[in-house]
């Protein structure tokens, strides 16, 4: 039987509406209102993510953004956790590579006062000396403590072994170091220089009232001012920081060995990215993609395989994740590197190509359940700058991409020789059996703190 | 033969229940196939996709010494392979079909589910009773999985602390119940499960009248129950499955356990033996759960990781089971923490609740969060079966699990008083210790 791509017929989307305002200083407003459930899901993007961290202070944005909520205008910490724990609500701030986020996810009827509270954690935090110093202790703590995570571990070695000095590595290459040198002047500056209105967008998703949303939006953020005029722009990316070579992080009591291999990928919103998405989700993305075929189902090397791009503003990665045995690292690591070969040289097939499409369309909608969901959904929108028919196309741009796209894709985007490998286990039994696959170098967990 | 009729839930659903809740309990449609399987469907066309679960009422707790493990790698086995649906073509077929799914076993219950886009519907029913009347275990593909399994205890108990504190944990909680052993079985265990043990399992357990069916998302309900039937009915019913005793004897006093491994820092697991599921101090303490450990304003939160700094991460787990289940407290410590002063400040927490009880605020809260968290279950089409499906399987009918942001209003503070002081009692603890080595020098 002649297999033949099928365009699968797809019930509409229901997309709420999307309303776009402007506060006078700057601030961007989206509201999407939808319901059934009596929820929101509020979600603040500053262009002021680690990437934009100063060398010597990495890390300093995500630390202050945790902090915002530790004490402000005149509230304690404890006030603050009480006041939003009270109504079932939470509170939180985190910088990503790109961004600051402060998010908030309330019960409808109780925006209003939940509103006051993050507009007074955003606008003034008071960084006390002693919230300073209790975060400090924890986030060194905890930063030893993930150590013993050897997923984690191989997670971190990666990005070192990928963007190497690249500020998308600025969030694992910080480290105690920096942490320890943080001062109270540095998140105050932060918060001064380094976020603002105009820089901002404010995305509020769920069942509320529009009028009234935006009285207190004006408001609790009508003050916000300050901060950069324009968005800071992240350096282009020289490519991957360890080409051809392994590196163990040694873990002698481990009996099973976390796989990486790291290679450079597209930017969001290239061009390729239907073909290129479609495409992976053959390599490693579904459960019946063929990394999950060739290690799981048919070797039993492992629970678990696949590969992901990670794309970003400016650039991004492609990475092969497994796991296996110590004793089976070589044939785990010879499927691997040999289906992205194969995947490179010849394409998908039409019947896999067709599979995944419906895989990919089908699964979309589920993407956009929850307010939380769609308010990601529209910022990666408007953060990334990709087209309006992003999300509402999204499956019939799936559905379009043909064999011979897939094919180009995987070409001209997975990698040949230029791949870093990681691998975290027990380096005295791994050194010898790896070292036909690139230059070895060990280092121990430690390094990586 | 009798038929199975639908019938509209409402007459049912406790008028007390706010909008959003009733609007779900009544769009629910019930009902019992001629060999015994349960269906419920929850239509709502909010996204063009449906979720499809299957509950079977079997977990760990049905194993036996020799098998354990059995459950779970049974579950794995679900996906290799049926008389209409051969080896590698459940998955195959579903994806094309625009759909994915996953599977988890836990001590009590085997759960299955599928998300997909609605036109699937049908292709999911076929597939998923195709499996429950003629799954195939063949030699090859039982060999095959076996290591895939032994593979994920490797990642999930071995080479993860968590996991084999968790497991020293429940062989010190339980000494004669099956909740003693780990879900995913001892390694020797798992390498010797014959493909008879699996046979038997199989026509025991995985029978329509243990089995309970949560469908929810876009679809039309008499369509889907017509289609359910066309599917499942020619499905045997079985035996009916072996009672799982509770020789559990009473604890006499504390017990405690070490785990020495390569570790940053020591951590403690802490776990008190509870109620059952359908007790009603099960959700007392629940609210004692949330008031000790959900928000940076809780009681353990606050004291131990911010007042004290004793602890960089403390959580609390009190997970409904069928038969009397375990309070437990994982305190994360850093690197050069003292366990002592950490395990004695925990204490002093818990003797404070026990005996003067939460302050009116805090119980409040802790019911404000437990409504919140009900709703966000219930914001997506998988939430939705996987929450109802659960509270029937737990409470024995999903209307308790809507119910329950109003059974939670009704406990006062002198019940969770009580129940800290019942429960959290020094002798009916078992406490587990990490014991960090130091890394051996490569």
């Amino acid at each position: 039987m002649k297999a033949r791509v099928e365009v699968p017929k797809l019930r509409p989307l229901k997309l709420p509406r999307h309303e776009v305002r402007t506060l006078p200083n700057g601030l961007t407003v989206h509201l999407v209102p939808r319901g059934p459930l009596p929820l929101v899901a509020v979600r603040l993007v500053i262009r002021g993510g680690s990437a934009f961290d100063p060398i010597g202070k990495l890390g300093v944005g995500d630390f202050a953004a945790r902090l915002f909520r530790r004490g402000a205008a005149g509230m304690t910490a404890d006030q603050i956790s009480d006041t939003v724990d009270f109504v079932g609500a939470s509170i939180g701030g985190f910088a990503n590579e790109e961004n600051v986020i402060l998010s908030l996810s309330t019960p409808s009827k109780h925006l209003e006062p939940m509103f006051e509270v993050m507009g007074k954690v955003l606008l003034q935090p008071d960084f006390p000396e002693a919230e300073v110093e209790l975060a400090r202790r924890r986030t060194l703590a905890a930063l030893t403590n993930d150590l013993d995570d050897p997923g984690s571990l191989a997670d971190r070695a990666l990005v070192r072994a990928t963007w190497g000095s690249h500020p998308y590595a600025h969030e694992t290459i910080g480290g105690k170091k920096d942490i320890t040198a943080f001062t109270r002047d540095d998140l105050r500056q932060f918060h001064r220089e380094r976020i603002g209105p105009q820089i901002a967008h404010l995305y509020i998703v769920g069942a509320f009232d529009m009028d009234d949303v935006m009285a207190t939006v004006e408001r609790t953020f009508g003050g916000w001012k300050g901060g950069p005029s324009s968005a800071p722009v992240v350096p282009i990316w020289d490519g991957l920081a360890r080409p051809g070579e392994v590196l163990i992080v040694d873990k002698p009591e481990q009996t099973q060995v976390q796989m990486r291999i790291g290679a450079k990928g597209v930017k969001r919103g290239h061009d390729d990215h239907f073909p290129l998405v479609t495409m992976n989700t053959v390599l490693g993305g579904g459960f019946t993609s063929r990394l999950v075929t060739e290690i799981r189902v048919k070797r039993g090397l492992s629970y678990g395989a696949g590969s992901s791009f990670d794309m970003m503003s400016v650039a991004g990665t492609f990475t092969v994740s497994s796991f296996t045995r110590t004793e089976s690292i070589n044939t785990l690591l010879d499927v691997a590197l040999g289906e992205v070969r194969r995947m490179r040289e010849k394409g998908p097939s039409k019947t896999e190509l067709a599979t995944v499409q419906r895989y990919i369309s089908g699964l979309y909608p589920g993407r956009l359940e929850t307010n939380e969901n769609v308010s990601g959904a529209i910022a990666d929108v408007v953060h990334y700058g990709l087209s309006e028919e992003w999300i509402s196309q999204y499956r019939e741009r799936i559905a379009a991409v043909t064999v011979k796209q897939a094919a180009e894709a995987a070409q001209k985007h997975l990698f040949g020789g230029e791949r870093a490998i990681v691998l975290v286990g027990n380096a005295e039994q791994l050194k010898a059996k790896v070292d036909k696959y690139g230059p070895v170098s060990v280092i121990k967990p430690s390094e990586l703190e | 033969m009798r038929k199975p009729t639908p019938k509209k839930s409402t007459r049912k659903t406790t008028p007390t229940l706010p909008p959003a809740l009733k609007a779900i309990a009544d769009s629910v449609i019930e009902a019992t196939l001629p060999n015994g399987l349960q269906v419920r469907l929850l239509p709502s066309d909010a996204v063009p996709t449906c979720s499809f679960y299957t509950f079977f009422r079997v977990g760990a707790r049905n194993e036996r010494p020799g098998i354990t493990g059995i459950s779970h790698l049974f579950e794995h086995m679900m996906f290799n392979g049926a008389k209409k649906y051969g080896p590698g073509q459940f998955d195959r077929v579903l994806e094309s079909s625009g759909g994915t799914s996953n599977a988890y076993t836990s001590n009590d219950v085997t759960v299955y589910y599928e998300d997909f886009m609605s036109e699937a519907l049908e292709k999911v029913i076929d597939l998923e009773s195709d499996r429950m009347r003629s799954l195939q275990v063949t030699p090859k593909m039982l060999e095959s999985e076996r290591k895939v399994v032994m593979e994920e205890r490797r990642l999930r108990v071995d080479n993860e602390i968590g996991g084999l504190m968790d497991e020293e944990l429940s062989s010190l909680v339980w000494k004669a119940h099956p909740y003693r052993w780990p879900v995913i079985g001892w390694m020797k265990d798992i390498e010797n499960i014959k493909r008879e043990d699996c046979l038997e399992y199989f026509r025991t357990f995985y029978a329509p009248n243990n089995a309970t069916l949560f469908v929810s998302g876009d679809f039309d309900p008499k369509q889907a129950l017509a289609l359910i039937k066309k599917y499942y009915s020619n499905i045997k019913a079985g035996p009916g499955v072996p009672p799982v005793l509770d020789a559990e004897p009473d604890q006499k006093g504390e017990r405690r356990a070490e785990v020495r491994h390569p570790a940053q820092a020591p951590s403690l697991m802490i776990a008190w033996r509870g109620p059952q599921g359908t007790d009603p101090d099960t959700l007392v303490l629940d609210v004692l759960q949330y008031a000790l450990s959900v928000g940076q304003s809780s009681r353990l939160t606050r004291s131990l990781v911010f007042e004290k700094e004793l602890a960089v991460g403390v959580s609390v787990d009190w997970t409904w089971r069928f038969d009397p289940g375990a309070f437990t407290v994982v305190l994360e410590l850093k690197p050069d923490g003292d366990p002592k002063k950490a395990e004695e400040a925990l204490y002093a927490e818990l003797a404070k609740v026990a005996q003067h009880g939460l302050e009116p605020r805090e119980l409040e809260k802790a019911k404000n969060n437990l409504a919140a968290h009900l709703l966000r279950e219930l914001a997506t089409n998988n939430g939705r079966a996987h929450a109802l499906g659960t509270y029937e399987l737990m409470l024995g009918d999903w209307r308790q699990g809507l119910a329950l942001p109003s059974r939670y209003e009704s406990i006062t503070g002198d019940q969770v008083r009580a129940a800290a002081a019942r429960y959290l009692a020094p002798e009916r603890r078992s406490v587990v210790t990490l014991v960090p080595l130091a890394e051996v020098a490569a």
